[in-house]
């Protein structure tokens, strides 16, 4: 399969008065797998749409392989995209859904039907390959759906949330269904979602998108541990915000001082945001600053939400093994494992 | 439990015998022979023998695939634009095209007929026109509710995705999507501009509804045997849609994963 290096930039776009995306800068290299990760109406489908064709920009360009692919129309671009749902061609077999993008091409019928076939068992449904997508289950037709996209060699393959109308147990499995394919072919892949355990687990890396804006771009585990924004540390994951005072460029924070990882915000309340996985929960009864509400086994881990004494709640989560003596109604003392942490305004 | 049991086959039998036992009467009396009791074919040699049946018959079958051939030009392309890049305008078409409804036929035939072009105007075919603007609420309404029925838009872009280019995109995927609605709509035409009589009767033209109403004053059971007929055709028309836009038991979805 064929790779490119796909260069968004600054885009911009605008529906009436609202900015779906503003000038936003994202860079793909050859067999890469990025997600676009952002909560509902922050512009990732559009940028998506505007890198198929399907959508035109106010400003800013789209490369492809360095050359500007801004003004092809959709039919020119060789991409391959998954939509949401929904997108068979109702009058035709799964086999011909497949063959269709090669049937534009004017690739001779029994060389496209053979290729679909060959696609639709590399998706495992070389058996259904006759059936009408009325026929075929969500999954089902999200995998023909996929082949359809790779039969055609695309340069990008673009992904427009193509998990989300899945149940739980066949989401999970497309997904890494996905990713095994997109490996083994070397697909360049831009891939669009809400979920971010989807985004996170089968992306190289991950862009997280704010009204029109790309906050931060990194590998996930980047994203997790060092997010660049407040927004980032929200959206990825789950965050603790708990009260500290910032004097200095350093914060004061559950009896700790610690250094904060970036910020402008001047001296006085702040909040520390901090991973349940950073917080110990200890039985030292010397310095007691929070009280146990509920202790949650989950097999390995268990989640413990405390309460400080000043009424906010914290979430950790412990090694269940570690955390086998903390009862509900027990006093006991926080502490943060991390020596920098993200601070955001009170 | 029990009442619901019995009220549904009631509800259904009072219907079929509303529907059926006019039609049923007015059969049967087409049938009888002058009058008497004795039954024959006499009504419907009449209707052979009337030289200007098959020249009516002829004005308002051209007439009516005037109107379709009118509707697939215009109403088509536009319900399937409104649905692929004018969403919004919807609801202001549904409002345009309840109209022919709300207007009186007197006014909507002058106002409609001023503003065809003139050539139109001392023309027969003016009446195709009129036929549209009559069977707006109807062919809309299929149209849109096939249309909205499967994710057109989707589609679109994924066939233009895929290389199609919009003429290839309508010819592949999009007419053989709604193929369904369109046949429905045009029948629809085709029924309600057969039968069309005010319309025509008011912008003086002669078409094969307005021949029966007149050749009814000469024979009440001729006319009868018309109307019969008539009726007869339109269900065939519609039991016509029935078939084409039928999905066979095979087609229920089976597959699971």
């Amino acid at each position: 399969m064929s790779s490119a290096t796909l260069e968004i930039n600054g885009i911009s776009r605008r529906f009436g008065d609202v900015v779906a995306l503003n000038k936003l800068e994202i860079k793909i290299e050859p067999g890469e797998l990025v997600a676009l990760l952002g909560p509902s109406g922050c512009g990732k489908t559009t940028a998506l749409r505007i890198v198929a064709g399907l959508e035109s920009t106010d400003s800013g360009s789209v490369l492809l392989r360095g050359a500007d692919i801004t003004k092809v129309s959709a039919n020119h671009r060789n991409m391959g995209m998954v939509f949401q749902a929904y997108s068979l061609f109702p009058n035709l077999n799964a086999q011909e859904n497949v063959a269709f993008g090669l049937q534009m091409r004017k690739v001779a019928k029994g060389n496209r039907l053979a290729k679909a076939g060959e696609l639709l068992e590399l998706v495992g449904l070389n058996t259904q390959s006759k059936r009408f997508p009325h026929q075929l289950s969500g999954g089902q037709q999200q995998r023909v759906a996929l082949a359809r996209a790779l039969a055609v060699e695309p340069d990008v393959l673009l992904l427009d949330e193509p998990l989300s109308a899945l149940d739980a147990q066949v989401r999970a499995n497309l997904r890494e269904e996905i990713r095994r394919l997109q490996l083994s072919l070397g697909t360049t892949t831009l891939f669009v979602t809400h979920d971010q355990e989807e985004a996170m687990s089968i992306s190289d890396r991950v862009g997280v998108m704010n009204h029109g804006r790309l906050e931060q771009i990194a590998s996930p585990d980047t994203l997790y541990n060092k997010p660049a924004t407040t927004f980032v540390a929200s959206f990825v994951g789950l965050m603790n915000r708990l009260p500290g005072i910032l004097t200095n460029g350093k914060v004061e924070v559950l009896g700790q001082n610690l250094s904060t990882l970036s910020s402008d915000l001047a001296n006085g309340q702040v909040k520390a945001l901090v991973r349940p996985e950073r917080i110990n929960v200890t039985q030292d009864q010397s310095t007691p600053n929070a009280r146990v509400i509920t202790r949650s086994f989950l097999g390995a881990s268990s989640r413990i939400i405390c309460e400080m004494h000043d009424g906010t709640i914290v979430q950790s989560l412990m090694t269940s093994h570690g955390s086998g003596m903390l009862n509900p109604g027990e006093t006991v003392k926080l502490e943060i494992a991390d020596l920098e942490v993200l601070i955001a305004h009170e | 439990m029990k009442i619901r049991g019995i009220l549904l086959p009631s509800t259904l039998l009072a219907a079929i015998i509303f529907i059926t036992l006019p039609f049923g009467s007015a059969t049967e009396f087409s049938f009888r022979d002058g009058g008497k009791t004795k039954h024959s074919l006499a009504a419907y040699r009449w209707i052979l023998a009337q030289e200007d049946f098959l020249h009516y018959l002829g004005v308002s079958l051209r007439l009516a695939l005037g109107a379709v051939f009118i509707t697939l030009l215009i109403m088509v392309p536009t319900v399937a634009w409104l649905h692929l890049r004018a969403q919004k305008y919807r609801p202001l078409m549904e409002f345009l095209t309840l109209l022919p409804l709300v207007v009186p036929v007197v006014a909507l035939s002058i106002g409609a007929q001023s503003a065809l072009p003139e050539a139109l105007q001392s023309n027969e075919y003016e009446l195709s026109f009129m036929y549209v603007i009559l069977a707006m609420p109807y062919t809309y309404r299929a149209l849109d509710i096939g249309m909205s029925a499967i994710p057109l838009k989707t589609i679109t872009e994924a066939a233009r995705g895929l290389g199609a280019s919009w003429i290839k995109a309508i010819t592949f995927v999009i007419a053989p999507v709604i193929r369904n609605a369109v046949v429905a709509s045009l029948f629809l035409t085709l029924a309600l501009s057969l039968g069309e009589f005010t319309l025509t009767s008011l912008l003086h033209w002669d078409t094969f509804p307005t021949w029966v109403t007149s050749v009814s004053q000469q024979n009440i059971i001729g006319a009868i045997a018309l109307s019969v007929f008539s009726l007869a055709a339109a269900f065939l028309f519609l039991f016509a849609i029935g078939l084409l836009t039928m999905r066979s038991k095979s087609d229920l979805p089976e597959g699971q994963e």
